[in-house]
């Protein structure tokens, strides 16, 4: 029952909307959703309608479908790990790869589904911040490496290691470095960085702006030939772009191999979705129900390729500028996607000549804002440090997929440590002991408590259980076999429960 | 037993490469399978793209025209520019003085005959073309010119060619098809305008184009015009409005421009404008 109402749109926000504000919100929104829908298709190794359609689609499904100004669409480490994981099986770009990103995105649709009715916002409580932040710092540098060949105008590379990349780019800079592209999406990147301070929502338009003119400058000075700068080309939208994703034996061959991924990539969009929900809830929405809002997230890409769009998740920065115009209900999410269409193609023809090494600009950008100083110095004490910095460092150096197994590895060992501290309060009353448990007394956490009471077996103790929320089968059988020894010996272990 | 195996495999090998020509399918067979692997699906879409340049690339096609006009029956035609080339590639151009690779003449194409945007080295489209020549291709040797490449190169004729002959050779034998004004009918795409391939376009070259007319049309009377007509109504199109050579960059023409327009105006020795690269 529960579950129908989670799965049912819910517009009651309607009763207390403030329809101005939220449609400007979504306009804005809109502006600033193109060239990221843009680049993150170009990282997923699509074409850009892709991801302008991902931004329409699963944009309007989640918010229709959820209950909050959480703002979702294209996502930038979703989107590599599309491109990471469909790359060995067929050809960037190609037919069969843009069948298999839609096919890896229903799946990654339906394992979020599974992780719905498996309660999963419960679950990624657990997951601890730290870990996410250290995720979203390394999917930045990730983002930035990604950026270097469009920035530098050589085709892709495919490396094993990141740090490759940067050496093959020094070693054969005379020959692979096209100094105008690098020209263009320098001046993107300073634009960036430079007009950051003063306007924090707009910058990336700005900075696409700047770019565009010092790239059309170039491109009108030297020609497409010599200076062969990469263009956008025509973007056709189709107004409904309906299909059917392609199922054949290929493609559900790929899917077995890509269960992994999927789940990585299903849990990577559902953290960063949780950790938006969580924090709007905490603020603005205090009414959200987070397992509504997984719904949301996980039928979006379920639907999503029915309309070509390939997987997203909720975005950090679309959503804080909305909630920054004031954006409260889910109506400025749905304005947001619809408003894709219209913007798209008023600024098509323009779009055509839109410099591709901006676009490895804007890349930079959004990694560069994904590396937040600001984020990650409070993580920097004894507790998450560790889980932050193990993380960041499984994400560049093992890849994404692993470092987000690392990071559930160290949230969870994280999660045990903590939970397994107890507390021992001795105290003697002439011969008997008396000793208070604080703490929860399981498998991880019993050691202390069983060799202190092995080490005397003749002595009396009374063992107070009462600040004790939780034990496992193994901590009482534990307990019981002292006892049963102690009497053996002459001791006595007695177990008191009283407040 | 053994023996037998032996047989079996001696029988296997010999009927291999038998089987294996026979073994490409044709394009029809692979419209027909429910299932292609990375390779046909690629073919496939490189035939798509040529048939059909506007549905199929339209990122990087640029106007009415698609590779099928000039590459005639999808490139499958002798002596109408055929695509079944990939045994001379790469191979040294005079065009642009570099290695060519078969990818970059793809490019080419996209950028002057559909003068749209030309599209990077590893395109999808560029692949999935490349895939389609190479399909092409197959049995051709390697390192020889195959039979019919090109348009046949007419003789000379002793006569140079004349656009204003050719204008009356264009109204008896073209205008059917190709419209009173060039600019193209249901039947058949515009010769020049907007529509056309831009000034760069290696069929804007009266030679080639003459040859390319003569061995091809009138579509259906291939072959039944005379070299000079041929020369002559090449001639006639070449001197019509077309895109402009995207190789030269507007912003610096304009500038040249303004230039000699100021300089000419000042008195001043204007310096000899630089020529073709
Ligand atoms: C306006 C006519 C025209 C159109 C349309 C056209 N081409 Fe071409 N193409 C030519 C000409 C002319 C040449 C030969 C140029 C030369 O030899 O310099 C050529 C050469 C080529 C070659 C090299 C073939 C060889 O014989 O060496 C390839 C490959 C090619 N084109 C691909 C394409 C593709 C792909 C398209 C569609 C996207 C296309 N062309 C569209 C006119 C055209
Ligand atoms: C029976 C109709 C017909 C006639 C007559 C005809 N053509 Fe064509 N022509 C075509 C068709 C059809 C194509 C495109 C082939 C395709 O798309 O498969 C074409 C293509 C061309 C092209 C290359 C594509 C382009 O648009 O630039 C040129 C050049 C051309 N014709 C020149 C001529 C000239 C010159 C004449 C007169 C001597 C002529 N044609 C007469 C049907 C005709």
């Amino acid at each position: 029952m529960s579950l129908l109402r989670e799965a049912v749109p819910d517009l009651r926000w309607r009763r207390s909307v403030d329809v101005r504000r939220e449609v400007a919100a979504g306009l804005v929104g809109a502006l600033l959703v193109i060239p990221q829908a843009i680049t993150f298709a170009y990282v997923a190794g699509v074409a850009p309608e892709y991801g302008l359609y991902c931004a329409v689609f699963v944009g309007f499904l989640a918010s229709l479908l959820g209950n909050s100004p959480m703002v979702g669409g294209p996502n930038t480490a979703v989107s590599i790990l599309i491109g990471l994981t469909v790359l060995p099986f067929a050809g960037r770009g190609s037919p069969l790869y843009t069948e298999l990103v839609l096919a890896l995105s229903l799946m990654v649709g339906f394992i979020q589904l599974l992780m719905w009715l498996g309660r999963a916002a419960a679950l990624f409580r657990y997951f601890s911040p730290a870990a996410i932040i250290g995720i979203k710092a390394g999917v930045g540098v990730w983002l930035i490496a990604s950026a270097l060949e469009g920035a530098t105008g050589m085709g892709p590379m495919t490396v094993k290691f990141l740090y490759e990349k940067f050496y093959i780019v020094l070693a054969g800079w005379q020959e692979l470095v096209n100094p105008y592209a690098t020209l263009v999406s320098g001046v993107t990147v300073a634009a960036g960085l430079l007009l950051r301070r003063r306007w924090r929502r707009s910058y990336v338009v700005l900075a696409v702006l700047i770019g565009s003119i010092v790239g059309g400058l170039v491109y009108g000075w030297l020609g497409p030939v010599d200076s062969d700068l990469e263009l956008l080309g025509h973007v056709t939208l189709d107004a409904l772009p309906f299909r059917i994703p392609t199922l054949g034996p290929p493609h559900w061959l790929f899917l077995e191999l890509a269960i992994a991924p999927a789940i990585a990539i299903a849990i990577l969009g559902l953290a960063q979705s949780l950790v938006i929900a969580r924090d709007l809830k905490s603020t603005v929405a205090p009414h959200l129900d987070l397992h509504k809002e997984v719904f949301a997230q996980a039928m979006a890409n379920a639907l999503g390729p029915f309309f070509s769009s390939f997987a997203g998740s909720g975005s950090f920065n679309r959503t804080a500028i909305a909630l920054e115009m004031g954006a409260r209900t889910p109506l400025s999410g749905m304005v947001a996607a619809l408003a894709v269409v219209l913007i798209a193609w008023l600024l098509g023809p323009v779009l055509t000549y839109l410099p591709m090494p901006v676009v490895a600009g804007v890349m930079v950008l959004v990694g560069i804002g994904m590396i937040q100083p600001r984020e990650l110095r409070p993580m920097l004490n004894r507790i998450d440090g560790p889980v932050l910095l193990v993380t960041l460092f499984a994400v560049i150096f093992l890849g994404l997929e692993s470092g987000i197994l690392v990071a559930v590895t160290a949230s969870v060992i994280f999660f045990v440590a903590s939970a397994s501290q107890v507390r021992l309060a001795i105290s003697h009353q002439g011969e008997a002991e008396h000793i208070r448990v604080t703490g929860n007394l399981f498998y991880a956490s019993i050691d202390r408590l069983a060799k202190h009471l092995h080490a005397n077996p003749a002595a009396v103790t009374s063992l107070d259980l009462s600040r004790v929320p939780f034990r496992d089968a193994t901590a009482m059988q534990l307990i019981e076999r002292i006892q049963r020894e102690r009497v053996r010996c002459g001791g006595k272990l007695e177990v008191v429960e009283e407040g | 037993m053994k023996k037998l195996l032996f047989a079996a495999a001696g029988v296997l090998a010999l009927s291999l490469p038998a089987q294996d020509a026979a073994a490409r399918p044709t394009i029809e067979e692979l419209q027909k399978r429910a299932v292609l692997d990375d390779y046909e699906a690629n073919v496939l879409f490189g035939y798509n793209i040529v048939m059909d340049s506007n549905r199929y690339a339209p990122r990087y096609a640029g106007n009415a025209l698609r590779c099928s006009s000039c590459h005639l029956d999808g490139g499958t035609r002798p002596d109408g520019f055929p695509l079944f080339v990939a045994g001379v590639y790469p191979k040294w151009r005079a065009k642009n003085g570099v290695r060519n690779s078969l990818e970059m003449r793809i490019r080419d194409c996209f950028l002057y005959s559909l003068s749209g945007v030309m599209p990077p080295e590893e395109a999808p489209e560029v692949l999935a073309v490349s895939a389609y020549i190479s399909y092409l291709s197959y049995g051709k040797s390697i390192g020889t010119p195959p039979q019919g490449w090109g348009v046949p190169t007419l003789p000379e004729t002793g006569a140079d060619p004349d656009p204003a002959r050719g204008q009356a050779v264009f109204r008896r034998a073209c205008t059917l098809c190709h419209g009173a004004d060039g600019a193209g009918t249901a039947v058949a795409p515009p010769l020049w305008g907007f529509q056309s391939f831009n000034a760069g376009s290696g069929m804007n070259v009266v030679p080639r184009l003459a040859g390319f007319i003569w061995a091809n049309m009138p579509m259906g009377a291939e072959r039944s015009l005379t070299h000079q007509e041929a020369l002559d109504v090449a001639a006639f199109l070449h001197i019509q409005h077309r895109p402009f050579d995207p190789r030269e960059g507007r912003l610096r023409k304009l500038a040249e421009e303004i230039y000699h327009g100021l300089s000419r105006l000042f008195g001043a020795r204007a310096p000899a404008a630089p020529t073709g690269r």
